[in-house]
């Protein structure tokens, strides 16, 4: 059996000191396949970014490994490309600057020529030709959200993390860049994991859903595979009963384990003490 | 076509005015250009006629109190005086520039120049005479009138005066008198006493009456007519010109470069011609050497330049060189400290104490200091080599680079550190953490995280230190320039407190103006700089 692209291998991650440790993740286990795309789907402030962080090695763990064909992920690097929830565009340069940076950095034996056409190659992919020597603070938040992309594209990375990247998007601009993603993924084929709180973008990109528990002490749930046709198209994908039965499958398992996991905060909870109002009314 | 283009330029303007953070004028621009008049006008009226009446209220009432407060050096200007010894110091600057081209005036421009200056001061001395005349004449009138004013107020004096010494003899000797009769036993001594103190409070009232008037003279003296001051300041001014003339037809003839070179030159002739007829050994000794100094001092004459005096304008821009000397030195320290502090917590730690003690040190203090200090280092400074490079530059050589400037600098620089340095540290130890990932995830190297991420990211604070460094910089300079005597505006405004004219106090106050208007706009520079490298918003680049 092939060795999955990315693995992620009963690893632990909490902060705090010792005696007083809240663990964000536990026992986390996930395998992804090349060229699979996962989506991760949780509730905020379940440990979804501190996931990403971890597949991408900005953050240690505390116990257990994450791998990529094997090898041991130990910082980050450009062969897991990551696009951030926030952008993270650095303002003072242009698109094309923002662009130029990674790539000359990723690729530098390129000459100066290949660099550029790769550059615009990729700005062009993402459908920002024209506004390459604008700033990001210029750009609306979709166009940033593009340009991220393309700087995380141009790196050509083996794996994409996709962290939140749509959630800070107005509804239109963000059906506009599902449809994008999917079709340069479709085009250029590679192993995916997008973390989302959105039941409708997983089903509709992902080839397999799998769901974070509620943390603290977060851990995979169940795995959901989406065996929809591709193309997937959103207009018609609303009458799908394919379509509809996992949405409500999915939609109601995370409301269960949101449930459970309240029940159980519940038992931890301290009795109050037992008051009875008084009676001022006069006698 | 052209009204894009019109419009084009309106938003070039506008852009520019905003920028240089002179965002008043944009609904000045606007009402040009026609856009919503009605709005606009009401924005000018507000934030730009306001402002500018009341300013003009603020100058109103200076002008009606100032002359209310009579100081050791005189009446507190009034704007006018303020202005016109403003003019004056400029007047002073532009003689000075008139004075070092003649100096430097040669062959037939010398003579044209010379025939018009004769011209002008044979003019300028009939206009003087003429204004003695009629100063004199109003000065005699004044006093006169004057005499008038005061003889009737003499006469009551002198009567009370009379009065007043018969009362007190009167009152003498009745208390002698007393005296005798309290010896007698016909009188009490209480009595006695109580005449004494009559006497004395009798006295008391007397010399009050007295000085009542004599006030009243002396302020009647004190108080000539305003026509006489007027018509002085006429003829000082005229008498200036006369004398300024004069000077200029000095510089001309006698004083002139080339005529002390040619004057040189014929001594050397002179020299060799007895040089070539003499036959003692002791003669042609002698002939020979005053022909080598006749060489020589030709030689040093034609290097000579005009021995200008310090004018205001001088004095600012050694002023602006020595604060620009102080600010560099400050950020070329401030900006690489403040990063490795911002970089690195042990540095930080390690400076912070360092920092907290010496920011608040007053420059005074550091003045002194660098005085001694950077004396040590120039035993011989007219030869030193760097005070010989620096004389050897063009416009700089001019302004004299000497030890007084290098500490005054320094002073600066040891002042306009701080600020820098720690907004550097501040705008490199906050950077976006998010910035800071994506150099993690491109794997960049220190120098490209450095210059690529770190400086970047920091530029807008470290300039928004820079600006305030520049402000302190050049409140310490003056401050030091006044205390240390080294040339520049501090220099002048110690100066003229010293000198006690008629117009120093206006002198100083026309200077504290100066000062302010270019603390202002080396602001403004700086507002400038740091918008243009700030990213939060799309105006950065015009």
């Amino acid at each position: 059996m092939a060795l999955p692209a990315l693995e992620i291998d009963k690893v632990d991650v909490g902060f705090g000191p010792e005696g007083s440790r809240t663990e964000v993740l536990k026992d986390v286990r996930l395998k992804v396949e090349a060229n699979e795309f996962v989506a991760i789907i949780g509730f905020s402030g379940s440990g979804k970014s501190t996931l990403m962080n971890l597949l991408a090695g900005l953050q240690p763990a505390d116990c257990g490994e994450v791998r990529m064909n094997g090898q041991v992920v130990t910082e980050p690097g450009p062969e897991r490309g990551i696009l951030f929830q926030n952008y993270s565009l650095l303002p003072w340069l242009s698109v094309f600057g923002n662009v130029e940076l990674a790539v000359r950095q990723v690729f530098p034996e390129m000459t100066k020529a290949d660099r550029r056409a790769h550059v615009q190659r990729y700005i062009d992919m993402v459908s920002l030709s024209g506004s390459e020597w604008k700033r990001p603070g210029e750009l609306s938040g979709g166009m940033r959200q593009r340009l991220s992309l393309a700087r995380t594209l141009s790196m050509r990375p083996e794996v994409l993390l996709l962290d939140e990247p749509l959630s800070a998007l107005d509804a239109l601009t963000r059906a506009n860049l599902q449809d994008e993603i999917i079709r340069i993924w479709e085009e250029d084929k590679r192993t995916v994991v997008m973390i989302t709180n959105d039941v409708d973008e997983a089903v509709l990109m992902a080839d397999r859903i799998v769901a974070l528990t509620p943390g603290p002490e977060a851990t995979l749930g169940e795995s959901f595979p989406v065996t929809l046709d591709r193309p997937r198209d959103r207009t018609t994908l609303n009458f799908n009963p394919q379509f509809k039965e996992l949405r409500n499958k999915v939609t109601r398992y995370m409301v269960d384990i949101n449930q459970e996991a309240k029940m159980l905060r519940k038992a931890v909870d301290v009795s109050l003490p037992e008051l009875t109002p008084y009676d001022f009314t006069a006698v | 076509m052209a009204e894009s283009k019109l419009e084009k330029f309106k938003y070039g303007l506008l852009k520019l005015i905003d920028v240089s953070g002179f965002k008043v004028f944009d609904p000045v621009v606007r009402l040009v250009f026609g856009e919503e008049p009605r709005k606009q006008a009401g924005e000018v009226l507000k934030f730009l006629v306001t402002p500018v009446v009341f300013v003009l209220l603020c100058l109103g009432l200076w002008t009606v109190i100032a002359p209310r407060h009579k100081t050791k050096s005189g009446e507190v200007p009034t704007p006018v005086e303020v202005w016109d010894a403003g003019m004056i110091a400029n007047t002073l600057n532009e003689r000075e520039n008139e004075k070092e081209t003649d100096f430097a005036l040669s062959g037939s421009q010398r003579e044209a120049e010379i025939t018009l200056v004769q011209q002008l001061l044979a003019e300028k001395k009939k206009q003087s005479e003429q204004l003695k005349a009629e100063a004199e004449k109003v000065a005699a009138a004044a006093t006169e009138e004057t005499a008038a004013a005061i003889a009737p107020v003499q006469k009551q004096y002198d009567e009370l005066k009379a009065a007043n010494k018969g009362a007190k003899t009167t009152r003498s000797g009745e208390i002698k008198k007393l005296a005798e009769a309290v010896a007698a036993g016909s009188a009490t001594a209480e009595k006695l006493l109580q005449a004494i103190r009559d006497d004395n409070l009798a006295s008391d009232e007397a010399r009050d009456a007295e000085k009542e008037l004599k006030d009243h003279m002396d302020e009647i003296r004190s108080n000539p007519p305003k026509a006489v001051k007027k018509t002085q300041l006429a003829y000082d001014a005229a008498a200036n010109e006369v004398q300024h003339l004069s000077k200029r037809l000095d510089y001309l003839q006698k004083g002139n470069r080339s005529q002390k070179v040619s004057q040189a030159e014929q001594k050397t002739l002179a020299a060799m011609s007895k040089l070539e007829s003499a036959t003692t050994s002791s003669a042609i000794l002698s002939a020979a050497k005053s022909v080598v100094q006749g060489e020589e001092k030709a030689a040093r004459t034609a290097e000579q330049s005009y021995p200008r005096t310090a004018t205001i304008w001088f004095q600012v821009r050694r002023s602006l060189f020595t604060v620009f000397v102080g600010f560099v030195m400050a950020a070329v320290i401030a900006i690489p400290v403040g990063i490795m502090c911002g970089l690195n917590k042990v540095v930080m730690a390690c400076l912070t104490p360092i920092i907290s003690i010496f920011k608040p040190v007053s420059p005074v203090v550091w003045l002194l200091i660098f005085q001694i200090v950077v004396g040590a280092f120039f035993p011989d400074p007219e030869s030193h080599p760097l005070f010989v490079f620096f004389g050897s530059l063009p416009w700089i050589g001019e302004l004299g680079v000497n030890p007084a400037l290098v500490f005054s600098a320094c002073t600066v620089a040891m002042c306009a550190v701080w600020p820098a340095l720690v907004n550097t540290a501040l705008g490199v130890s906050s950077i976006d953490k998010d910035h800071m990932n994506v150099a993690r995830v491109l794997k960049l190297g220190l120098w490209s995280r450095l210059f690529k991420i770190i400086i970047p990211s920091s530029l807008p604070l470290v300039f928004a230190g820079l600006r305030i460094s520049l402000g302190v910089g050049w409140m310490v300079l003056i401050a030091a320039e006044a205390l240390s005597s080294s040339d520049g505006l501090g220099k002048y405004v110690w100066d003229e407190y010293q000198n006690g004219s008629s117009h120093s106090f206006a002198n100083i106050i026309f200077a504290c103006f100066v000062v302010g208007i270019i603390g202002f706009f080396l602001d403004r520079i700086m507002i400038v700089l740091q918008r243009s490298v700030s990213f939060d918003d799309g105006a950065a680049v015009v």
